[in-house]
């Protein structure tokens, strides 16, 4: 059965086979292409540089009219990441754009792990730790890297 | 002085001297839609090719495109499958690509 999501997301997956943004990866998972694997390698010159982050995305049947559910699978210490590895982020939800695909997304992602935006906080202790006590959060960050090597 | 300058004049009335000669020449176009994007950037097929919604339900006619997938152009000058689009304003009545509040310039086939 072929839906116009699945449709849109065999074309998002072509996308990022041909023309891969740096630091991330993604692939539908082997039986549903509703449900993806994604990696995001934390960028550099930030504490979360040299972690592999691992995420799951899942469609609905109204991609790209709404848009995914992103979490991160891996443990994450960060201010808009919540202790589920719920994501709080604008573009996924009520700035999301039907234009955006897969590699959108996850570049938006990996960008908001450069940039946090402590005002959002959905870790009100990462939160906190970013704005008053940096060589903390970036410990704390750096535990989260480690952890990231084992699973 | 008078008789050089008549002679050089004649000399070149009879042996013209050639600046270039043409062998060959070839003929480079430039078209494009007057539009800003050629692809829908909402399901990210062709403008001029069907949706991929109507692909999916295989609504064509002989030409391979469903009747009523039109190109839809917005104020903005972004274009969309009507199709596309319209499902999108039910939600947010803004361009996907440029915020701005949507409204429809005109459809074309
Ligand atoms: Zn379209
Ligand atoms: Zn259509
Ligand atoms: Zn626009």
């Amino acid at each position: 059965m072929s839906t116009p999501a699945r449709r849109r997301l065999m074309r998002d997956f072509k996308r990022l086979q041909e023309d891969p943004p740096t630091g991330v990866s993604g692939a539908p998972t082997d039986n549903n292409i509703m449900i993806w694997n994604a990696v995001i390698f934390g960028p550099h010159d930030t504490p979360f540089e040299d972690g592999t982050f691992k995420l799951t995305i899942e469609f609905t049947e109204e991609y790209p009219n709404k848009p995914p559910t992103v979490r991160f699978v891996s443990k994450m210490f960060h201010p808009n990441v919540y202790a589920d590895g719920g994501i709080c982020l604008d573009i996924l939800q009520n700035r999301w754009s039907p234009t955006y695909d897969v590699s959108a997304i996850l570049t938006s992602i990996q960008s908001l792990l450069s940039d946090p935006n402590p005002n959002s906080p959905a870790n009100a202790m990462a939160a906190q730790l970013y704005k008053e006590n940096r060589r903390e959060y970036e410990k704390r960050v750096k535990a989260c890297v480690e952890q990231s090597f084992i699973d | 002085m008078d008789e050089e300058d008549k002679i050089s004049d004649s000399e070149n009335q009879t042996k013209p001297e050639k600046m270039f000669t043409l062998k060959r020449w070839n003929s480079v176009a430039m078209w494009s839609w007057d539009c800003s994007t050629d692809t829908c950037a909402i399901c990210r097929v062709q403008v001029m090719d069907a949706c991929l919604r109507c692909q999916a339900e295989s609504k064509k006619d002989a030409t391979n495109k469903d009747v009523t997938c039109v190109v839809c152009w917005g104020e903005c000058n972004h274009s969309f499958h009507h199709c596309c689009i319209s499902l999108w304003v039910k939600q947010s009545n803004r361009c996907p690509l440029c915020q701005q509040e949507w409204s429809i310039q005109r459809l074309s086939s």
